[in-house]
């Protein structure tokens, strides 16, 4: 008892000494809809909306939209694996500090000026350098995932390495990209990997300590529920539902959303007969416990690498005259999704991309893949772009046109089975892109129906890397995004007019973000390893 | 489509049997080229950086461990270290953290006597060398996607296949057998062939899309109008090269038309009407014409 009271007076204390010095972001600034002065969390707030109520910049006045500065990353040495750092995280924008991430490295930088204040370096030992998304904040702390399986807090004032944990095994081929996800007093933490047949899982992790809170794994344990949909247990340990893009959160429901990855082998599905539970599905889980809530499977039995991680979107809205909360996604497989988030059910399942793979939906607006559309050693032939409808890349929702909008990908393409054991192992197969064209949708979640869209005009379109461009839109009628020619665009949120270009020195790889700084309303956005930042011209007397 | 299009087509298809290694693809085996086996092993490098795998494994001695790992551990971890009564090896941390035996040693010559492993102390260093050399190779070969090798794909009717050509599939209209398309089976492999009979230019193919010269006519609002062969062309400019050599941008404004000339509409109309069994059968056609 002596020992717990003087804990108490000890962290009494601890409190008093931090309420001294205020905080650089505030926790509760995270449960805030749609911030403005911050940018606090991956996608601006928890809704995963990447709407900003801003309207300074506006629809007639953003062709006087001007470059403020430019910040270029700059690293030693060459990147294992990859040609050059590209920027694919959303910057966290807190007290005039931009904080942002390449795999390997953390950048703090003056959101006024682009002078670099600190910047952090990881020598990894293993783990894709494929992506990292970003850092997450709480108090005066950053949190940020090296490629090899390190979870790692940072001070924010420094860049000074406060502690690191280990999270996943870089040998077992598990990497780790997520920007670290700040709920209440939990710190998500999730992974990525397929390369060897591995398990995933989603963690939670203390803030103060890095201690593990929970973990929920994606895959059933032997005689658990969902295990019905293996074949086996050996089959259910090759797991796969990788949890590698940040989530969303619903503070009322106190639900956390999360997007599970394919299952593994990855394309050869023998060894796996079944719907594969938990993999290639939206999950609620909660958030202080790590249980499942309910779960909606958006590709039973994926075969072909398209993992459901897409951001699970939130926003309510009156459906038959009813209010509802609803979320919706667009999945990598090509289906649109709109569910009630509450408890899960099925609203609306449409393909918003041309699609062959499936033969319709069940009863839970689960679609039915097509056994004969698998890969095969002989070459199966698909309706669908081989990297899927659309990725990771940010979708964004307005509020204000009630449209859905996402970079899509049409096209064709082969997909062949390399290992045909009846335990295959890693990958199992290739796809074969052939035609493929990118269009941005603007989808009415009511009807699924595409309301407008824009096929970027290209001479021959080769996506450069794995990046992506994303989506965001604000209450000034636009909606920002970009081609795969280097050209960042704004649009007219209701009706996809063109309305302002700059030819950047890459594509845009991140999702783009607006906040208010002194008065003015900045746009930032990540191309490669440059970040553009804007705001209207200054007006010259 | 007119002739001049045909023409034209009939060209492209020649820039690309010309070119077979742009339209590699990933693990096909270049039975006409030896280069390929070059890319093909620089593919297998490249991957296994970006993955971040171990070494690579010496592909002789791992032979030798399979001769050893058969018939002594085959039982229980199945012939190719992927499982049976015995668990996975491919997915085991003793394997994936060794490097050259130094933590497999160790359990085969011990064994694990608490989870029903014998120990086999009788197996000299060298073999056990060779064991976890097979064991990295099998690790190599299921995770290191840049080595995969396509299996065999020619499994349609070649002569449903030609009734396909000359008939439904519509491919005399623009091809002849004894003209472009001669020799075509011996000049790409049959995953090459595959492809580029659904569609010629493999646009965003990771592993390199074909480059070509493409026509494009650019008319002005005030009728002025410019051709030559397209440079680059986005929603906001396009530009050209015209047959004086000289070099031409323009801004895509109000009024001004481009024409990209789209040599391959035919192909793309024709990717929403193939079934498998037609794409199948017109491959084993194909590689008939060597």
């Amino acid at each position: 008892m002596k020992s717990r009271a003087l804990m108490l007076v000890l962290s009494l204390l601890v409190l008093l000494q931090g309420a001294s010095v205020a905080q650089l972001l505030d926790p509760h600034k995270l449960l805030e809809a749609e911030p403005t002065d911050t940018w606090p969390t991956y996608n601006g707030d928890y809704s995963g909306r990447r709407f900003s109520p801003l309207t300074q910049i506006h629809s007639s006045n953003v062709s006087a939209l001007a470059l403020a500065w430019m910040y270029r990353v700059k690293v030693s040495g060459p990147m294992r694996g990859v040609s050059a750092p590209v920027i694919k995280s959303t910057p966290l924008m807190v007290k005039g500090i931009l904080y942002f991430t390449v795999p390997d490295r953390v950048f703090a930088v003056d959101a006024r000026t682009g002078r670099e204040l600190w910047h952090y370096e990881w020598a990894d030992k293993g783990g894709h350098l494929v992506g990292n998304r970003g850092v997450g904040m709480y108090g005066d702390w950053l949190y940020f995932l090296a490629p090899d399986g390190w979870f790692i807090s940072l001070e924010a004032r420094s860049g000074k390495e406060r502690w690191r944990k280990k999270v996943a095994d870089e040998k077992m081929q598990y990497f780790t990209t997520m920007a670290p996800m700040v709920v209440g007093h939990h710190i998500m933490v999730g992974v990525g990997g397929d390369a060897i047949d591995v398990p995933g899982y989603l963690e939670a992790r203390d803030p103060e300590t890095g201690e593990l809170q929970w973990r929920w794994n994606t895959e059933p344990r032997e005689g658990e529920p969902g295990s019905e949909t293996w074949p086996n247990q050996a089959a259910m340990e090759h797991g796969g539902g990788m949890t590698w893009l940040p989530g969303t959160y619903d503070k009322d429901l106190n639900l956390l959303y999360w997007g599970t990855g394919n299952p593994n082998s990855v394309m050869a599905g023998q060894g796996r007969k079944g719907a594969n539970l938990w993999t290639c599905a939206i999950v609620a889980l909660n958030p202080d416990t790590g249980k499942l809530v309910w779960y909606f499977q958006g590709s039973p039995h994926d075969t072909h690498d398209w993992d459901n991680v897409e951001t699970p979107v939130l926003f309510d809205a009156t459906l038959d005259g009813k209010p509802r909360k609803l979320l919706a996604q667009a999945a990598r497989n090509g289906y649109f999704f709109v569910l009630d988030r509450t408890d899960g059910k099925n609203i609306l399942s449409q393909p918003f991309v041309p699609l062959n793979w499936s033969k319709g939906v069940d009863a839970k607006g689960q679609p039915i893949p097509d056994e004969s559309k698998e890969p095969t050693v002989d070459g199966s032939f698909l309706t669908e772009n081989w990297g899927g409808g659309t990725n990771w890349m940010p979708p964004s929702f307005s509020p204000r046109t009630g449209l859905f909008y996402v970079n899509a990908t049409l096209g064709y393409s082969l997909v062949y089975l390399t290992d045909t054991k009846e335990r295959p192992e890693g990958y199992g197969g290739f796809g074969r892109p052939l035609w493929s064209q990118h269009v941005l949708e603007a989808i009415d979640y009511r009807t699924g129906n595409v309301k407008w869209s824009h096929a970027y005009t290209t001479a021959d379109g080769m996506p450069e890397g794995l990046g992506g461009p994303g989506v965001l839109t604000t209450a000034g009628n636009l909606l920002f995004t970009g081609d795969y020619n280097g050209n960042l665009i704004a649009f007219n949120a209701i009706d996809g007019d063109i309305l302002w270009h700059f030819p950047a020195l890459h594509s845009l790889s991140n999702g783009p973000e607006t906040y208010m700084l002194d008065g003015q309303q900045y746009l930032v956005a990540g191309a490669g390893d440059t970040l553009y930042v804007f705001r209207l011209a200054p007006r010259r007397p | 489509m007119n002739s001049a299009q045909c023409g034209l087509l009939a060209v492209m298809l020649l820039t690309i049997v010309g070119a077979p290694g742009q339209a590699q693809a990933p693990g096909s085996k270049g039975n006409s080229s030896p280069p390929a086996q070059t890319q093909e092993s620089q593919r297998a490098l490249r991957t296994r950086e970006f993955l971040g795998l171990g070494r690579q494994p010496d592909p002789e001695l791992a032979s030798d461990g399979q001769k050893i790992f058969g018939p002594t551990c085959g039982f229980c971890h199945g012939a190719d270290g992927r499982g049976g009564q015995g668990p996975d090896l491919l997915r085991s941390s003793v394997v994936l953290d060794d490097d050259k035996g130094e933590l497999i040693g160790p359990v085969i010559q011990n064994g694990r006597p608490n989870k029903g492993m014998p120990a086999f102390s009788s197996l000299t260093e060298e073999k056990v060398r060779a064991i976890a050399e097979f064991l990295h190779m099998q690790v190599e070969l299921a995770a290191n996607r840049g080595t995969y090798q396509v299996q065999n794909i020619v499994t349609g009717n070649a002569q449903a296949g030609e009734a396909y050509f000359k008939g439904e599939g519509k491919c005399t209209t623009c091809h002849s057998v004894s003209g472009d398309l001669a020799h075509i089976g011996s000049k790409l492999t049959p995953a090459d062939l595959q492809a580029a009979e659904l569609y010629p230019d493999t646009r965003g193919n990771e592993f390199g899309g074909t480059q070509r010269p493409r026509q494009v006519s650019v008319t002005l609002a005030d009728g002025k109008k410019f051709t030559g062969s397209l440079k680059h062309l986005d929603d906001f400019y396009v530009s050209l090269e015209d047959a004086q050599g000289e070099y031409h941008s323009i801004a895509i404004a109000k009024g001004v038309k481009v024409v990209v000339e789209d040599k391959l509409v035919f192909h793309r109309q024709m990717l929403d009407k193939y079934s498998d069994k037609q794409i199948h059968d017109l491959t084993a056609y194909l590689v008939t014409l060597k």
